[in-house]
């Protein structure tokens, strides 16, 4: 397989963040180097719009710097944890914007299936659990987590009731979480 | 928390880290974060969902994102604080900071003004520390056993406020591996915690930093509140 540029070692980004806690500019400007482009990428994928991924990628990071202090090394993967931080900015900013499903000329400006690197680790079984789902579920709980879509949008799109959409969400989480419990006590 | 609140913010959760939650429900439910029982449930979801993140190919964003968030930040304006620039007035401080391990334990009487919990998160703490008499003793618990490698210390540092000594830490010496200990501060670290805000703890060859500003990763920053 190739990977031409891999991602960067978690063991280094949780440093930099570490250092961005006690306020050391340098280390954010290279932390900012390392991760920006996967997380505009990220970005992209969420609000579609290049301007608005932009203005987002700048609270993405305003974000982490003012918040690097609560990072724990211990309890998680600084990308994981970055990532984390840029979609909820993502879908701050879609609030603060009114953003509503946009045309396809928007869509255009990105490519929705990529090759590149798998963003972060899955939970052991993950793709057991999830396959274990009805596949109008996996639809909704992807366009919800991925794209950033709300219950209204999804049933819009799949052109299906607003309660069914919700339930199946509902429902779809809990299964996920009974079968990732029970398979992680199994393992 | 009662097992029905507990479905309820589980149910929450799931939605906020979806991000099906929206609107004002999740700024309510942001407000709930600051618990550590919520975080945790929080945290859960965060891991389980990240088994959805999609493949992605990385984007270069343009250049003026960066000025942009230099800009709202005031980066350029504040001096980067030279973490490894060889001030030699430092390393005065830290020499001094080598001496005051060395000094007996001082005796009684000092109220503590300020304190700080050097900590993994809310369950782990590893040192309590206090200032005593405004900033006339430090006070260092041990509360439980920090991981160090073998030729390796620890180092507490002052950040200091802005202004205060160019930004630059000045070292408070070496954190005890157990037990408790209490010394009296210099002149120059008394200056230094003047109106600082935190403290953080750098990994270090074996008898601290030879520069006099950490050499090695910041591994905790912890905030000063009043005692």
């Amino acid at each position: 397989m190739e990977r031409t540029e891999p991602l960067p070692p978690e063991i280094e980004l949780a440093q930099l963040l570490q250092r961005c806690a006690a306020h050391d500019s340098a280390a954010f400007r290279l932390l900012y180097d390392k991760t920006s482009p996967i997380l505009f990428a990220r970005l992209l994928r969420m609000l579609r719009r290049r301007s608005v991924a932009e203005e987002a990628l700048q609270d993405v990071y305003v974000r982490i710097w003012e918040r690097a202090g609560q990072y724990e090394a211990g309890r998680g993967r600084a990308l994981a944890w970055m990532v984390t931080i840029a979609r909820y900015c993502a879908i701050d900013l879609m609030r603060r914007e009114r953003m509503t499903l946009v045309g396809d000329d928007a869509l255009s400006e990105v490519a929705d299936e990529s090759s590149g690197d798998p963003l972060l680790d899955k939970p052991n079984n993950f793709d057991e659990c999830i396959g274990q789902l009805p596949e109008h579920t996996r639809n909704c709980l992807t366009l919800a987590f991925v794209e950033g879509r709300s219950h209204d949008e999804i049933a819009r799109l799949t052109a299906n009731p607003l309660g069914s959409v919700k339930s199946w969400i509902r429902r779809g989480l809990l299964s996920l979480k009974a079968c990732l419990s029970t398979e992680g006590q199994a393992a | 928390m009662k097992s029905g609140n507990r479905e309820l913010v589980d149910r929450l959760a799931a939605e906020y880290v979806l991000g099906t939650l929206r609107g004002r429900a999740r700024r309510r439910f942001e407000r709930w974060l600051v618990s550590p029982q919520v975080g945790d449930i929080v945290k859960g979801w965060e891991e389980r969902l990240a088994g959805l993140e999609p493949r992605l190919d990385k984007v270069t964003p343009p250049t003026t994102v960066w000025r942009g968030i230099e800009n709202r930040l005031e980066l350029r304006r504040k001096p980067a604080t030279r973490w490894l620039a060889i001030a030699a007035s430092l390393i005065f401080a830290t020499v001094i900071g080598f001496y005051v391990l060395r000094q007996p334990p001082v005796t009684p009487e000092l109220a503590a003004t300020q304190k700080a919990l050097i900590q993994e998160n809310a369950q782990t703490i590893y040192w309590s520390v206090e200032l005593l008499g405004d900033n006339q003793e430090l006070a260092v618990h041990v509360q439980a056993t920090h991981a160090l490698e073998a030729g390796k210390a620890l180092e507490l540092w002052v950040l200091p406020a802005p202004g205060v000594n160019n930004g630059q830490p000045v070292s408070l010496g070496l954190l005890p591996a157990q037990g408790a200990e209490r010394r009296a501060l210099t002149a120059a670290q008394r200056a230094a915690l003047v109106g600082a805000k935190q403290l953080a703890v750098s990994l270090e060859p074996a008898g601290g930093s030879p520069t006099g500003l950490p050499t090695g990763p910041v591994l905790h920053v912890a905030s000063l509140a009043p005692a």
